[in-house]
């Protein structure tokens, strides 16, 4: 391999263990065993959704509506929450929601052959309008069954149990997009979608495929989120839109270049997270962190800066 | 490979500039629900100002209107164990779970306008129920306790959310006012193009049918100050009423092209102010919190401005 070459492969992973290095370092508490948790903890929200995202844009199609479904899932399982529905009812209607909301943009690409970039933010307006409309605006909020709480807020010795649900998942992630022959056929289809068509694989299941997993991701973040914060409020995940983008560009400047892959994914939620704790424990005030945050995603991404040429114009 | 030096070179310069910063004093971590509210940077800027007279290290978080980053920058800063903390605008059911982690850490935790958690010492606030009344009482008396009026909502905030209760309350006793037309600001996010919009139909749909416009925060009162002011309306044509203070609508109150009537002014930076002494109190010289504050709240009087005594509130 070609120095060039893994620059390209592995330029944003060398440049997060650098990162986690210095903060190792400068930072004071961030390499304790509490902190370290913590991070997981809070990179599993973003893990979820933007794994999701990646699935869609394997099958290179753009789910901008993600973070609208995911609040969307939220509010529908807390009004079920509110409304004193055993708690296994309202986490199987978020997944169910996010899981239509998904399928739902697979159909509008795939039969009403309405561009991706448009048909999810149709979507992720309408997913926004339904959260107003359930909640009037105002959250749901309780102090809800104990039960349900466990699954964003209850650990399992010192290990948040968010963190064993994350692991699972990226690991089902993983050995589906690269283990499976669906996993296969997503890759075909998002590289050569005439191509794998030729070659018989059905790139319209697919696509319905990789857009329904990511309402699915969404509906799954949902759950933990609503558990984790004892409440649901429509807009509630807007804040993972961009962070959820950038994670996944992130990764597709790491071990196979220019294109989405999960690994890639999950370190580039690494760094995003592990960054703005690090800024914390660091001492920086908020405008700080917003500035570095940009100046790290930028720099990260310039050690790889052809991969991210290529990355852009596969976009 | 230069490149990366090169970066790797400015993140040490970065961190030895960030860490030099660090001392061994009281580490008060601050965090606001929303900064881009001008109540909320009111709240922190305050507190943060307290906290260096005193020689404290301070460092001012924001989580953007975002639950989720608002959990994550409490449980960072348990990681980070500061020796406090004061939270503008929070939420204790949604942050149950990152309160008692600080409680169990040891580390006291002040709210402003939070209402009252048992994990934290207190809450700061300036008792919303009768800041509510108040200024409902106010705008009908302007308009004779007779016609319509206009009222503009945000149910999603607690505080305001009550001052809305608080308006309907007052009605309820005096029948011979009505509201003709009524809107809720839901978006957080792009609120002022939400109340925008929302009352400018309102405006103009509405004209001649209201003599009086209630609005629960001034944030509010100002957009639509000013589109009365665009719609050639004049000082006195309508009353205009809200909640909160500051200078902004202190110095629309005085101008004569403004329908700014009056507000209730929330004494924000005495409340801030007050947070910070008790933390200091508290944490600091020894005293036991019930010395300090006796219950779950200590309340702060609002003071009502209008063109009588405005002049006393101008800088």
């Amino acid at each position: 391999m070609t120095r060039t070459l893994a620059i390209e492969k592995y330029g944003t992973l060398f440049a997060g263990l650098v990162l986690f290095a210095f903060l190792m370092v400068f930072a004071e508490n961030f390499a304790s065993t509490a902190n370290l948790l913590n991070v997981l903890k809070q990179v599993s929200f973003l893990m979820v959704l933007s794994i999701g995202f990646t699935f869609a844009l394997i099958a290179s199609e753009l789910d901008l509506s993600f973070a609208n479904v995911c609040s969307l899932s939220a509010v529908v399982i807390g009004s079920l929450m509110q409304a004193a529905y055993p708690w296994p009812l309202a986490v199987s209607a978020g997944l169910v929601m996010g899981l239509f909301a998904g399928l739902l943009n697979g159909y509008l690409v795939t039969y009403l052959k309405v561009p991706s970039l448009i048909s999810t933010l149709g979507t992720a307006s309408v997913a926004n309008g339904l959260a107003f409309m359930i909640t009037g605006g105002v959250a749901f909020v309780g102090r809800w069954d104990p039960d349900f709480l466990f699954l964003g807020r209850g650990k399992i010795g010192p290990v948040p149990v968010i963190i064993l649900f994350t692991l699972a998942i990226v690991a089902l992630s993983f050995f589906l997009s690269t283990q499976t022959k669906t996993g296969i056929h997503l890759q075909a289809t998002g590289e050569n979608e005439e191509a794998a068509r030729r070659s018989g694989i059905n790139t319209r299941k697919s696509k319905i495929l990789g857009l329904a997993l990511s309402g699915l991701a969404a509906g799954l973040t949902a759950v933990f989120l609503v558990a984790n914060l004892s409440s649901a409020a429509p807009q509630m995940a807007g804040d993972f839109l961009l962070n959820g983008i950038a994670a996944t560009l992130l990764g597709m400047t790491m071990f196979t270049p220019a294109k989405p892959n999960i690994l890639g994914t999950i370190v580039g939620a690494l760094i995003i997270v592990v960054l703005s704790n690090g800024l914390v424990l660091l001492g920086a005030q908020y405008y700080i962190q917003d500035i570095m945050l940009g100046i790290i995603i930028v720099a990260s991404v310039a050690v790889s800066a052809s991969v991210l040429k290529r990355a852009a114009f596969a976009l | 490979m230069n490149r990366f030096k090169t970066l790797m070179g400015a993140a040490a310069v970065l961190g030895a500039a960030l860490i030099s910063g660090q001392a061994a004093a009281f580490d008060l971590g601050i965090v606001a629900f929303q900064m881009s509210a001008e109540t909320h940077a009111r709240c922190s800027n305050t507190a943060e100002a307290r906290a260096k007279e005193f020689g404290w290290d301070t460092q001012v978080l924001n989580s953007n209107g975002s639950l989720q980053t608002h959990a994550e920058q409490i449980e960072n800063f348990i990681q980070k164990k500061v020796d406090g903390m004061v939270l503008c605008m929070s939420k204790p059911v949604q942050f149950d779970a990152q309160f008692q982690d600080a409680k169990d850490a040891g580390i006291p935790v002040i709210t402003i306008s939070s209402g009252s958690s048992p994990h934290t010492l207190f809450d700061v606030q300036p008792n919303e129920f009768v800041v509510g009344a108040e200024a409902a009482v106010y705008l009908l008396g302007t308009i004779d306790f007779e016609g319509g009026i206009l009222a503009q909502r945000f149910e999603s905030n607690a505080g305001a959310r009550i001052r809305g209760i608080m308006l309907d309350v007052v009605l309820a006793e005096n029948p011979t006012v009505t509201v003709v037309g009524s809107h809720s600001m839901a978006r957080t996010k792009s609120w002022q193009d939400d109340v925008r919009n929302g009352m400018s139909a309102l405006i103009l749909q509405k004209a001649g049918q209201y003599k009086g416009i209630w609005a629960s925060f001034d944030g509010q009162a100002f957009i639509i100050d000013d589109l009365l002011i665009e719609s050639g309306m004049k000082k006195g044509d309508v009353s205009l009423v809200s909640i909160d203070g500051g200078q902004e609508v202190f110095r629309r109150i005085k101008s004569p092209d403004s329908m700014m009537t009056a507000t209730v002014a929330v004494p924000l930076e005495d409340m801030a102010t007050a947070a910070v002494d008790s933390m200091k109190a508290i944490a600091v010289d020894g005293k036991k919190k019930e010395d300090v504050v006796a219950g779950p709240y200590l309340f702060k009087p609002a003071i009502l401005v209008d063109a009588n005594n405005v002049d006393q509130y101008l800088n």
